[in-house]
């Protein structure tokens, strides 16, 4: 995992200026250790999975994993996307992620360090509606298209 | 002689594996094994064969001996007919050996998080993958990947 050494510290920051207790870090390689967060390297993917079923909201990189896994749970995600100059990514495709995300139901995007704080507060504010929410599977009409290739390769 | 119709789902961690599970009931009933990255994953995809292997970056070439090794070691103990994958480089590796060395016919569905351009990965990708797949319409072209759906 890529280090996002800039969000950590603004979300350090943000715990301890708000008071709180309850905000838990996975902080990948990043050399920036929380001083107000409870944190750990990596979580595996059930223990991942279950922290975000736990938690009231979720801050993230604009990964689609960390986006998918909150639309599951039906969990309010803030994104900050990474940025390639800032040595976060390879290139800043996180940036073209998070623009198509803006706005969908239960996803609020922070496009500076700054914006990040207000983000939260808004996220936090507006309950999620899930009338949006992205089925379980891909689209009926994409898995048939796939599985009739598959089996024609068999 | 090898008769079964084996098929490879493989992804690497994150997004790529969630996506790759969204196109999971595609292969419903077919005799499918998963390779990914973490170890934990096996418990995501019950009653199918699951194998780990590392992560590698482009700059890695340590890395990348290692994962084809891992990847050999796989592919002629289950002989795929088909690999199917969601991305990314780990991926395209595997599709490579499995085409060239195996004569599998291989699927690339390139990430959805790849909106604006395809991934580097998904672009060397045209080269092997005999269905090669962008879940952005304005991506698709008759050069380049066609798009049939996205996983959302």
């Amino acid at each position: 995992m890529f280090p996002f050494d800039r969000l950590i510290r603004v979300m350090d920051e943000w715990t301890a200026a708000q008071g709180r207790t309850d905000v838990f870090a996975q902080i990948g390689n990043g050399t920036y250790e929380p001083k107000h967060m409870k944190w750990t390297r990596k979580l595996d993917q059930l223990d991942f999975a279950k922290t975000v079923q736990d938690s009231e909201l979720i801050v993230a990189h604009a990964g689609m994993g960390s986006v998918i896994m909150a639309d599951q749970y039906a969990k309010p995600i803030v994104l900050l996307p990474r940025i390639q100059e800032q040595g976060e990514h390879t290139t800043d495709h996180q940036i073209a992620t998070a623009a198509w995300l803006r706005g969908k139901p239960g996803i609020h995007v922070a496009d500076t360090d700054a914006d990040l704080p207000p983000s939260i507060e808004l996220a936090f504010a507006t309950a999620r509606d899930t009338s949006g929410k992205w089925a379980s599977a891909a689209n009926p009409e994409f898995l048939t298209k796939i599985r009739q290739y598959v089996l024609d390769s068999l | 002689m090898n008769q079964r119709k084996r098929v490879m789902a493989i992804a690497s961690g994150g997004g790529h594996w969630v996506q790759l599970r969204r196109i999971m009931p595609a292969l419903d009933g077919m005799d499918v094994f998963y390779v990914s990255l973490d170890p934990s994953l096996a418990a995501d995809v019950p009653g199918h064969d699951y194998y780990t292997i590392r992560d590698v970056s482009r700059r890695d070439r340590f890395g990348i001996l290692v994962v084809v090794a891992q990847l050999m070691k796989i592919l002629f103990k289950e002989r795929p007919k088909v690999v199917i994958t969601t991305g990314s480089l780990p991926a395209l590796i595997a599709m490579v050996l499995a085409k060239y060395l195996f004569g599998a016919k291989t699927i690339w569905i390139d990430s959805i998080a790849n909106a604006e351009k395809l991934s580097a990965s998904g672009k060397k990708a045209g080269k092997v993958a005999d269905l090669w797949l962008t879940q952005w319409p304005h991506l698709s072209g008759p050069d380049g990947p066609q798009h049939w759906g996205a996983v959302l």
